[in-house]
């Protein structure tokens, strides 16, 4: 574990953004989560780790009731963000999914150009007032995703055109041209070579000084060098939640310390 | 032996042949079927294959040859002043020849008994037996007689042919079986023929189609002008010649009222498909799917009549009246409203499935952005599936453009070039149906002129459907 580098863990907030207590999920009869506490802190990269199966994409749909669009699962247990419970009836869940934002595990582009791929959530909130600030917002996101480059002399060609790299690139610029207040990544980085997923770690460092991100990875190092906070999860439950360096130098779980050092996964 | 006996044998030497060939390949690799290179049941199959397939391929042939080669050898014995004389008269002979068969059979007389029968006292006898003949000439009755004799002697012939062949196959196909000898790839290759024999049917049917409709047309613009037919505005057929045969008015007449059905089908049957691939609930969409697909089930002469005492003076009462725009009940309108009500299911369950298509991925990377579901539907759904559903429209439109029934019974048969939709107008296909079941001789422009609408139509409806299938395949592609 030696040649994994640290974050700089200078944790100024404690304050929880989403708190989660006793969450339970089940997909039919399949029980996919169990017990699952964990708070979520404002201005932090929050990293979960785990093997495959798990229950990590899951417990990241929970947080922004993606959930809701599959047929058969079932949440039981409190999540507030902010604290106000999102699975209040009162909550509209489309409010919610514009202030938590998602990039999933599969790039997803729309079947439309890249500049409208990036202009869609900005226009369906309203965010523009003119063609100026929304070309502004495009480029801008873009560039955050480290896309712009590649992208900008063809923002009219449709997105699916591009590699499964890029691809997952626009949709990170996709969903931080929202900006949300928490921003929920699944395996954003996972086809990516390593000079895209540098940029991408930086833009997630970059974005923390105003939400907070959640980031699901099976690398290691990346956990260790992008996040302050680690989450293990195992089988369905958190098994552990902690400050990254302590989870990766010093677990208290026997689970933990074997899935970090490669026994178990 | 009759034909269906022989065919059946040489079936039941195929199944043997399947047995047996099984068994023999066993025995050759010492009952090991490891060293055997296919499978025993491949060296079964292939035994049966050559038992049958030779020996009912050549029987076919003979079926096919044999009338031809008789008739060619009896045609002499006929006097006939034209083709179409002697062609009556062979029939005749047909007939009887067939017809002394079923007296000898009936009557049991020996074959002496049959060959000297007269010509005076057989008509009568005939018509006991169920030949359906009024006079027999003595010239008919030896032409039939020899006719019946050929037709023995050439069956004789065939069963010993079919037989033969059937029976050396077999034995040829034992012969080979060895345990190197590659049975399978026998065995492959005759499904591929089978199946390519099969998708044959269906494309000579085709072109037999088009060949028979472009040969008529050829035939009628010989006698018409096709200036005429394809510049002319009037439809005015008479009994007597001196027919104006325009196109156009059936053109428009169809076009208007397919315009009008799709007007009505495509947004409720879109509007349909959205609701139920994206809205409803499971249970919802459990029964309103087959529901709404049970329209679709309803022949179109029932739709037809619904047109005629439900929807026609509906309309004609409600509207046309009132409006001052014509007192019938049969009208563009009526036919198109029917017609609509017709096509919704078949718009929605296509569009159903295309919406279907769309990856959930889509709907999970919009709703995640926080749009709402008609955002969705409208900015990510239907732009993903518009090229699929333009296919379904145009599959619509070739639809409505071949119906009839709705129209007869809903529009009325009057040919008119009127933009009033509550006029009553006709299409193609109605004057196809009128023209062919009218009076007139077959080979006058009057009759002639359907196989020209029906040639216009279906080059219409085919351009159609290559676009359709053209713009379908385009979208399947996308999310490859
Ligand atoms: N849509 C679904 N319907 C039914 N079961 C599901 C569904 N999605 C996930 N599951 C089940 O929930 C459990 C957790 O799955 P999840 O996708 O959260 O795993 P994960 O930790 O993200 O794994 P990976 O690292 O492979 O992405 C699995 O057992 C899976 O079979
Ligand atoms: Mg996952």
């Amino acid at each position: 574990m030696d040649d994994i580098r640290f974050a700089e863990r200078d944790l100024c907030v404690t304050e929880a953004k989403i708190a989660a207590r006793d969450v339970q999920v089940h997909y039919g009869t399949n029980h996919a989560l169990k017990d699952v506490n964990v708070d979520i802190l404002e201005q932090t990269v929050t990293a979960f780790i785990g093997p495959s199966g798990c229950g990590k994409s899951t417990f990241l749909r929970c947080l922004n009731r993606m959930n809701d669009t599959i047929p058969g699962c079932r949440i039981e247990g409190r999540l507030t963000l902010d604290g106000q419970d999102i699975y209040d009836p009162r909550v509209d869940p489309v409010q919610l999914r514009a202030k938590v934002g998602m990039v999933f595990q599969k790039p997803n582009p729309f079947p439309k150009s890249i500049y409208d791929n990036v202009a869609y959530g900005p226009r369906i909130h309203g965010l523009t007032r003119n063609k100026a600030e929304l070309d502004e917002i495009v480029e801008k996101s873009l560039r955050r995703a480290a896309l712009w480059e590649e992208a900008k002399d063809r923002l009219a060609s449709p997105g699916t055109g591009l590699s499964g790299g890029q691809q997952q690139r626009l949709c990170i610029a996709r969903a931080i041209a929202t900006s949300p207040e928490v921003l929920l990544m699944d395996e954003p980085c996972s086809a990516l070579d390593p000079i895209a997923t540098a940029q991408i770690e930086e833009l997630i460092d970059e974005l923390r000084a105003q939400f907070s991100v959640v980031i699901v990875t099976h690398s290691m190092q990346q956990a260790a060098r992008v996040s302050q906070r680690t989450a293990f999860f195992h089988l369905g439950r958190l098994v552990e939640y902690g400050e990254t360096g302590q989870i990766f130098t010093n677990p208290h779980d026997p689970r933990t310390e074997s899935y970090i050092s490669g026994r178990i996964g | 032996m009759s034909i269906g006996i022989l065919v059946l044998a040489v079936l039941i030497l195929a199944a043997a042949g399947f047995v047996l060939g099984r068994q023999r390949a066993l025995a050759t690799a010492g009952g090991d079927p490891r060293r055997l290179h296919s499978l025993p049941g491949h060296y079964g199959q292939f035994t049966a294959i050559l038992a049958a397939v030779p020996a009912l391929v050549l029987l076919a042939i003979w079926l096919l040859a044999q009338p031809l080669a008789i008739e060619s050898r009896i045609a002499p014995m006929l006097t006939a002043d034209s083709p179409a004389d002697r062609s009556l008269a062979m029939a005749d002979v047909r007939r009887i020849s067939i017809g002394l068969d079923l007296l000898a059979v009936s009557d049991r007389l020996s074959e002496d008994a049959v060959a000297s029968l007269s010509s005076e006292t057989l008509a009568p006898r005939l018509r006991q037996v169920g030949t359906a003949v009024t006079q027999v000439t003595p010239e008919a009755l030896s032409a039939a007689k020899a006719h019946r004799t050929m037709r023995h002697t050439l069956q004789i012939w065939m069963t010993a042919a079919v037989g033969l062949t059937a029976a050396t196959c077999f034995v040829f196909a034992l012969l080979r079986i060895r345990p190197d000898f590659r049975a399978r790839n026998v065995s492959e290759r005759f499904v591929m023929w089978l199946l390519i024999a099969a998708s044959l049917v269906a494309v000579a049917t085709t072109a037999g189609i088009v060949l028979s409709l472009v040969s008529e047309t050829l035939h009628f613009f010989r006698i018409y002008p096709a200036r005429e037919f394809f510049l002319s505005l009037t439809w005015n057929p008479q009994f007597r010649g001196g027919s104006d045969l325009g196109i156009w008015p059936l053109l428009w007449g169809t076009v208007y009222i397919s315009i009008i059905a799709l007007i009505v089908a495509v947004p409720i049957g879109l509007l349909t498909a959205v609701y139920l691939s994206e809205y409803a609930s499971r249970r919802t969409r459990g029964w309103a799917k087959p529901a709404i697909e049970i329209l679709a089930g309803i022949p179109t002469i029932v739709y037809g009549l619904f047109a005629l005492i439900t929807v026609g003076p509906a309309l004609r009462d409600w509207f046309a009246q009132p409006l001052g725009l014509g007192a019938s009940s049969s009208s563009v309108m009526t036919a198109g409203l029917v017609m609509g009500i017709m096509l919704i299911p078949f718009v929605s369950s296509l569009s159903d499935d295309i919406i279907n298509a769309v990856p959930q991925s889509l709907r999970d990377g919009s709703y995640g952005l926080g749009a709402t579901q008609s955002e969705t539907v409208k900015l990510v759904i239907l732009p993903a599936a518009l090229p699929g559903i333009v296919g379904a429209v145009l599959l619509a439109a070739s639809r409505a453009i071949g119906e009839t029934m709705i129209v007869v019974l809903g529009a009325g048969a009057a040919a008119k070039l009127s933009l009033n939709p509550f006029e009553a107008m006709t299409t193609v296909t109605v004057k196809i149906v009128s023209q062919l079941t009218g009076d007139t001789e077959f080979a006058s422009p009057e009759t002639l002129v359907a196989f020209a609408l029906g040639l216009t139509l279906f080059v219409m409806t085919l351009v159609l459907n290559v676009l359709a299938l053209y713009i379908v395949r385009k979208y399947r592609e996308q999310y490859e």
